[in-house]
């Protein structure tokens, strides 16, 4: 035999101990849970196990499920781009822009498609969190949108002719350019490269001008600021430095220029705990209930024609020298004493908001600010928003020139005045007499289709660029997909007409590269997204108060309300109406209504007793709401209502946004009844409101509106919404940690191990993690970003509205709204609202779980309720035994994903939508998330705690072998809450947050929805704290015939 | 009809008509040789047509989706289930009858029982549709099987009320199938003896399995009768107990209740009696069995009508009672807001008049032995039977905890009502086939209970009793 003897290393020669050691645990690495002191693989099914089965199963299943496989060809990467591995995901620091909003994003880039955003925390317009709102959430499927063009396009008539190629468009273009006056219509940009081409653009044609046209007017407030302050901008807001908010009509946690950023502001002031019980006080004045007066600790009911009234009665009462008009209501000449008296105690922490466009309201409110000390501690002028820039009188003047003939060429970008001017009739009876017409827009909405020519621009995830979103806050945007169709940028299209030779993206590097000096700055800047300074900097502007008195008689002069009155608010979901086409935001339901896919007119109940309307039982439970003809400045409107407390008896609420064309796309078309034709353009602005509606009458049509909760009262059930005034709470901060402890009693007789009896199951422990949520009510503001965060992440379906009036919609986590007191109380200024955030409480002891005949539905080790798509039969009886109904059933193939074909075009009974339709096209289907399996027809899904980022963070963690790294993981729904109201973690890990708040920071807030019943929920909600002296909550008859007889038994 | 001191006065016989073991066979086979009349084409016809409309209705349910019926996230079963819970207790009445009666040798049965046993296996084949196609993914229904699989092997979840459902009613059905094709056999054998074409031979040869009417072939049928009865007179209970479990063990306000299991079997066989008045009222007059189906079978049976009417009645009468003493608001809520009032009101009254009150007539004998009378309330009952079943699980659930969640009015689809008439088109099917082909009176039960020995010695007596003493001495005496 041979003494010869290979080895690899000295180790293996000498055979040493630590050798062997390496040579046995070589494959074996165990999840590094330390706290429990065991592993998962001590856990019942290991994950090896878990594992086997599961593959089987899924195999197994498959074959027997499915006689057809369909054959879908992959083809591997030739030459595999360097840094990507398919499976795994990229991120690309990029920025939303669209309209002049900005919100610094980082994009999730799954094998080369973009599929999911989240805010950039590196950003101070994000607060430095990575809270985003609905809009941004769903941004991402605007870019898989079927109704973008997917070439350059010459219009004839309703046909869209496709051209051939830029360089022919160009040519056309140049011929026919210059002569003549030139205008560039936009909405706000505030993209400094951008704005230094359309420079250049303009100088090349002498005469030209550049226009900037908001949607929805701030020119009331940037007038106001340059009449104050010398600046026609608008400042930064810190309502988290303000004990006292008033706002009167502004909408800022809703729709009110950067509302994320205001959520998560405002949010601070609202989190309290029994060891520091102080929050801010909100007062709202307004006219419909907004999502901002929703969660307004008092709220006070005006007409809009008196918001100049109410803002002069505040700044007289703070000491302004103006003469106030009389205020009959007696509860808003109180609102308006209280908001006074807390302004003036709190001077230096409070702020005032208007959302008023009249630029003299808004100069009594810079007034007020400066009396309150305001300006340079709450409001902020060190680097004000850039956001809007619009003057109404610009506009104006445009549609004036454009009927004169005395524009040659109209190019818009981004703008579509022919749907949401005012005076839309006039501007396109204008723009047909131009020459020259180019839309540079993504689609052919309705002012595109009047160009000559449509040359889309890229989407924004498909292109290079900035924002200046605050003056001096850089952010860039980098493309994380090649643009999908023949697009262009609109800057290059300028830059080429202007007779550059540069397209926009060198342009744009060029612009940086000199800003920042050199290529590794611009690449970091690159992939931080921000270029932003360090930190923040407060600083006042010196006010001029020259104008006040006139503004004075001029707000005091402004003409008396008629019979009725009528707002024009923005809806949460879709804003001015750009992003009608995306279902995801057409089906997100309104905060305050919980409708979907329509606008209608919002009543109060007063004004639906008048109207002869019974909001009875039937009216609760029919989809199909009266039709109701609005005489608005003489002309009918026939509108659907929905009656809904907290509204101004004599006031009508009207989203703008719904009624779009055909060129906005399948999902948008026919989606409600525009409402801007109402828009008042008398004044030197634009005012959303209308003084004159002289009568109302029911027409006795009905028209059906998809409504997703129909139950607005919580019926006195304390064990699901737990609210109280802050001064109860400082009074009996025990009062739940009281009833828990009588409800861990009464389930534990005889061990005194509460999760342990009370079933007749055997108790299984959770080794490692044990996953658990908790959600503060106080700082949900409701908004709905969550929703849709979740719909982007676990590619939850689109159903259409023919769908969600069928109570079928598949939404895993859902906002419910509770107006808190019995319907004929919550009438006016004594509402309480609710919201709670309603999602899969993923209870250890779940009536879910033990009523599947087949198992599908069951628990994990980790606390996780899961559902096993491909074991799940459909009987349904999970979701009958939920009793928070967040179980969701695949009624239809919504999603294609069905074995059976040709199933989605059916009439009769229930229909699929062109929206749903338009979610199954293969471009759209690109949004969705490959981690997580598009559920089938016939299957029940819900929320899974998005247990694919879970294990993703569980492998990290494994790899690094770092315990901690778990601690970073976060849903979805967390990740997406600007306010920070979710918080999720491992509840067996002593030092994550969300055991900290159960068990030290909330626990005199804590309390788990239906706890009686012993399904011991996973999720634990923070009771609602009111810093009011209103009553709040419902008369507890139970807890008080307790405590009574604890008086009796004890006293 | 004078009575003769030879009769019994205190039992009306079984079986009218002067009908000896020829007539009785001739009686009842009738319909079976003769060519079926216009009345039963035009039946079987509408049967036919309800079927293949409900047919249709599950095509569509299968191929499109379940989103073919008006259920949604809160009401997430409704007529589906509904129906499955009245058509199994419209089945228990025949197995009520037909083994527990004869575990208590109730001779009365023998006219009702083989028609009433028909009529328990097509409610229960109707009952099993409901469970199969209310599944979103029905080609799946096998995972619900306890087999050995390759999947871990993975099992049922032994947990579920559902599975119970499965084991119960496919034993409920074998049961029964058994019980009511072992009682068939003699009386096939007898069409088979017959039987003058080839055919016919041969489908009742087969049929009856080489019958030849042995006294061990007696003897051991006998046997298997009682070992069959005292199999299925548990199950008269534990079917219902265990559909009742569906409801009971859930969280749902309205279902969580302990007093289901004897509840529900209580309105089973007040339902089931029901349908069996419907059924023999009908048949009866159509193939002229008047003498077999008495007035004394129609009253017995309205007597138990009266008594699980009533039984029922306690019942809801003590849900609400705890519902209120309980001090449950969830419950309390369910019941009095919910159920009593509230959109779905009307349909409790239904139930309560349907079944509580109306029912209470039969009290009075003339009512109990009037037989249109006693048609309208068979409907009734079961009409209110299913309004009961209705309120149970569609008032339950449309507003249940979170009233953020409170239902839309659910009113069912054309699919919906299809899916119900199909299976009452199944129903009928089956029983105008059966009603054809087989003998929808058991012969040789009949033939047990025909008193002949005595009818014939009586009508041997009868003209000699009116004669007086001497005469008879005469008559008896004179050779």
């Amino acid at each position: 035999m041979s003494q010869k003897k290979y080895w690899q290393n000295l180790g293996e020669l000498n055979n040493t101990e630590g050798y062997r050691k390496l040579v046995k645990d070589e494959f074996q690495e165990d999840l590094p849970f330390t706290s429990a002191g065991k592993t998962i693989l001590d856990a019942k099914a290991p994950r090896r196990d878990f594992l086997k089965y599961l593959g089987f199963s899924t195999a197994a299943a498959t074959l027997a499920a499915s006689c057809e496989t369909p054959v879908i060809k992959s083809i591997p990467y030739l030459n595999q781009p360097e840094n990507l591995t398919p499976g795994v995901a990229q991120y690309y620091a990029t920025t939303f822009v669209a309209e002049g909003d900005v919100t610094p994003v980082v994009a999730k880039v799954r094998d080369g498609r973009p599929i999911k955003l989240e805010g950039n925390p590196g950003s101070f317009i994000n607060s430095k969190g990575e809270g985003t709102s609905a809009r941004v959430q769903a941004s991402v499927l605007d870019l898989y949108d079927t109704g973008r063009l997917r070439f350059p396009v010459e219009t004839a008539g309703d046909e869209l002719k496709e051209l051939p190629s830029f360089e022919a468009v160009d040519k056309k273009i140049t011929g026919e350019l210059g002569g003549s006056q030139v205008v560039l219509l936009t909405s706000t940009i505030n993209s400094p490269t951008t704005l230094q081409v359309i420079g250049e653009f303009l100088a090349k044609y002498p005469g030209s001008r550049h226009v900037q046209y908001d949607a929805v007017s701030y020119s009331g407030l940037l007038l106001a600021n340059e009449a104050a302050y010398g600046k026609r901008t608008i400042p930064t807001y810190h309502f988290d430095k303000a004990k006292v908010i008033v706002s009167l009509d502004a909408d800022f946690l809703g729709t009110w220029l950067s509302p994320e950023e205001f959520s998560g502001q405002y949010a601070k002031g609202r989190k309290i705990n029994q060891k520091n019980p102080e929050m801010s006080k909100h007062i709202q004045f307004e006219s419909v209930l907004s999502l901002t007066g929703s969660n307004a600790d008092d709220r006070f009911l005006h007409r809009p024609s008196e918001t100049g009234a109410v803002v002069l009665n505040l700044l007289a009462k703070l000491g302004g020298n103006v003469s106030a008009p009389a205020i009959n209501d007696e509860k808003l000449k109180k609102g308006i004493d209280l908001a006074a008296g807390l302004l003036n105690e709190n001077k230096g922490a409070s702020l005032v908001v208007c959302g008023s466009n009249d630029p003299n309201i808004q100069l009594l409110v810079n007034a007020i600010n400066e009396l309150t000390g305001a300006n340079g501690v709450t409001i902020n002028w060190a680097n004000p928003m850039q956001v809007r820039k619009g003057i109404d009188s610009e506009m104006e003047q445009l549609v004036k020139d454009l009927n004169a003939g005395s524009v040659g060429t109209l190019i818009v970008y981004e703008a579509n005045p022919a749907y949401n001017y005012y005076n839309a009739a006039e501007f396109i009876k204008g723009i047909q007499k131009v020459k020259l017409s180019v839309s540079l827009s993504d689609r052919a909405d309705e002012t595109s289709a009047l160009c000559k020519y449509i040359i889309p621009s890229h989407h924004y995830l498909e292109s290079w660029g900035d924002a200046e979103g605050r003056t001096g806050f850089f952010s860039l945007l980098q493309p994380t997909i090649a643009p999908l169709f023949k697009t262009r940028y609109f800057q290059t299209s300028l830059l080429k007409w202007s007779g550059s030779d540069l397209d926009y993206e060198t342009y744009f590097k060029e612009y940086w590269l000199k800003q920042l000096g050199d290529q590794s700055t611009l690449d970091k800047a690159l992939q931080d997204g921000v270029v932003e300074p360090a930190s923040l900097s407060f600083a006042s502007a010196p006010y001029n108060g020259a104008g006040l008195s006139d503004a004075a008689s001029a707000v005091g002069a402004a003409p008396k309300g008629g019979k009725a009155e009528l707002v024009l608010y923005q809806s949460v979901a879709l804003g001015s109406g750009a992003a009608a086409n995306n279902p995801w935001l057409q089906e997100m339901p309104d905060p305050v209504t919980r409708a979907t896919w329509d606008n209608y007119a919002m009543i109060s109940y007063a004004m639906a007793a008048e109207l002869g309307i019974k909001l009875n039982d039937k009216y609760e439970v029919e989809f199909q709401k009266p039709v109701v003809a609005f005489t608005i400045n003489g002309q009918e409107v026939k509108l659907p209502i929905l009656a809904i407390p907290g509204m101004h008896p004599n006031v009508i609420g009207i989203a703008v946004g719904y009624g779009r064309g055909k060129g906005a796309g399948r999902a948008a078309d026919g989606v409600g009844y525009n409402a801007y034709p109402l828009v008042n353009g008398k004044g030197n602005t634009r005012s959303y409101f209308v003084t004159d509606v002289s009568d109302y009458k029911k027409t006795g049509e009905t028209y059906d509106i998809a409504y997703t909760q129909t139950h607005n009262q919580y019926e006195g059930r304390v064990e699901v919404v737990r609210e109280y005034t802050l001064e109860d709470f400082k009074k009996n901060p025990d009062a739940i940690p009281e009833y828990r402890k009588e409800l861990a009693e009464d389930f534990a007789k005889k061990t005194g191990d509460f999760r342990n009896e009370g079933t007749l199951y055997p108790k299984y422990d959770s080794p490692g993690a044990h996953w658990g949520m908790s959600i503060d009510l106080n700082a949900c503001t409701g908004c709905g970003a969550c929703t849709i965060a979740c719909m982007a992440e676990n590619n939850v379906p689109v159903v259409g509205k023919s769908e969600v009036k069928r109570s079928h919609e598949m939404h895993w986590l859902r906002i419910d709204r509770y107006f808190a007191s019995f319907r004929d109380n919550t009438e006016g200024d004594n509402l309480n609202v609710v919201f709670m955030p309603m999602l899969c409480q993923h209870c250890d002891n779940a009536p879910c779980e033990n009523v599947c005949p087949v198992s599908a539905t069951n628990h994990s080790s980790e606390g996780l309720n899961q559902m096993a798509y491909n074991r799940c039969i459909g009987t349904r009886y999970c979701a009958n035994n939920c009793p928070y109904k967040v179980r969701r059933f695949n009624w239809a193939d919504y999603t294609g994903a069905d074995s059976f074909p040709d199933n989605q075009h059916f009439s009769g009974v229930g229909k699929l939508d062109e929206a749903v339709l338009m979610m199954n096209d293969d471009l759209t289907r690109m949004v969705l998330n490959p981690d997580v399996t598009v559920r089938s027809r016939g299957v029940i899904e819900k929320c899974s705690f998005c247990v694919q980022r879970l294990q993703d963070k569980k492998l990290e963690a494994k790899k690094s072998q770092d315990p901690s790294v778990i601690r970073d993981v976060k849903t979805a729904c967390q990740q997406a809450c600007s306010t920070g109201a979710i918080v999720f973690g491992n509840v067996n890990d002593q030092e994550s947050q969300v055991y900290k708040i159960r068990t030290q920071e909330q626990n005199h807030r804590a309390y788990y929805a239906l706890e009686h019943l012993h399904v011991l929920p996973n999720i634990n909600y923070l009771a609602k704290i009111r810093n009011t002296s209103r009553p709040v909550g419902v008369k507890d008859e139970f807890a008080e015939k307790k405590a009574v007889e604890h008086l009796e038994s004890h006293g | 009809m004078s009575l003769t001191k030879y009769e019994s006065f205190v039992r009306e016989p079984l079986v009218d008509g002067a009908k000896t073991y020829s007539t009785v066979t001739e009686d009842i086979v009738y319909t079976i040789e003769t060519k079926p009349t216009r009345l039963w084409y035009i039946g079987f016809v509408l049967s036919l047509a309800l079927l293949s409309f409900g047919v249709y209705a599950i095509y569509r349910e299968v191929t499109y989706g379940v989103g073919q019926w008006n259920l949604g996230r809160t009401v997430g079963w409704g007529w589906d289930i509904t129906n499955f819970v009245w058509w199994i207790g419209i089945g228990h009445a025949g197995t009520l009858i037909s083994a527990i009666l004869l575990l208590f040798r109730q001779g009365w049965r023998t006219g009702v029982n083989r028609a009433a046993e028909a009529m328990t296996i097509f409610a229960v084949m109707a009952a099993g549709q409901f469970p199969i196609w209310h599944m979103g993914r029905v080609w799946l229904a096998f995972f619900v099987m306890p087999y050995p699989n390759t999947r871990g092997p993975l099992w049922p979840n032994f947990n579920s009320p559902l599975l119970w459902d499965v084991f119960a009613i496919s034993t409920y059905f074998t049961l029964s199938l058994l019980f009511w094709y072992s009682g068939l056999i003699p009386d096939v054998a007898t069409i088979r003896d017959r039987a003058k074409t080839k055919f016919r031979k041969l489908f009742y040869g087969i049929a009856s399995f080489g019958w030849t009417g042995s006294t061990k072939h007696w003897q051991r049928h006998e046997s298997l009768s009682l070992v069959l009865a005292g199999l299925c007179t548990p199950l008269v209970l534990s079917v219902h107990t265990i559909v009742s479990f569906d409801f009971a063990t859930s969280v749902v306000p309205g279902w969580h209740t302990t007093i289901f299991p004897p509840y529900f079997v209580a309105g089973a066989v007040f339902s089931g009696f029901a349908m069996v008045q419907t059924l023999m009222l009908i048949t009866r007059k159509v193939m002229n069995l008047q003498e077999y189906i008495t007035l004394g079978h129609i009253e017995a049976m309205n007597k138990i009508i009266v008594l699980t009417g009533s039984i029922v009645g306690c019942a809801y009468l003590t849900e609400l009672f705890m519902a209120w003493y309980g001090a449950n608001i969830y419950e309390y809520d369910a019941f009095f807001k919910y159920r009593l009032a509230g959109p779905y009101g009307w349909s409790y009254w239904i139930m309560m008049t349907c079944n509580v009150v109306s029912p209470q007539l039969f009290w009075f004998k003339k009512l109990r032995r009037n037989i249109e009378f006693t048609f309208i309330m068979s409907v009734v009952v079961n009409v209110g039977m299913w309004f009961e079943r209705f309120v149970i699980i569609v008032t339950s659930i449309f507003r249940d905890y979170l009233p953020s969640s409170w239902s839309l009015y659910y009113r069912p689809s054309i699919w919906e009502i299809g899916f119900y008439l199909g299976t009452f088109g199944l129903f009928f099917t089956c029983y105008f086939l059966f009603s054809k082909y087989f003998p929808v009176i058991a012969i040789w039960e009949i033939k047990h209970v025909l008193k002949t020995t005595g009818e014939s010695y009586k009508a041997k007596m009868e003209n000699l009793e009116k004669i007086s003493a001497e005469e008879f001495y005469a008559e008896t005496h004179h050779h």
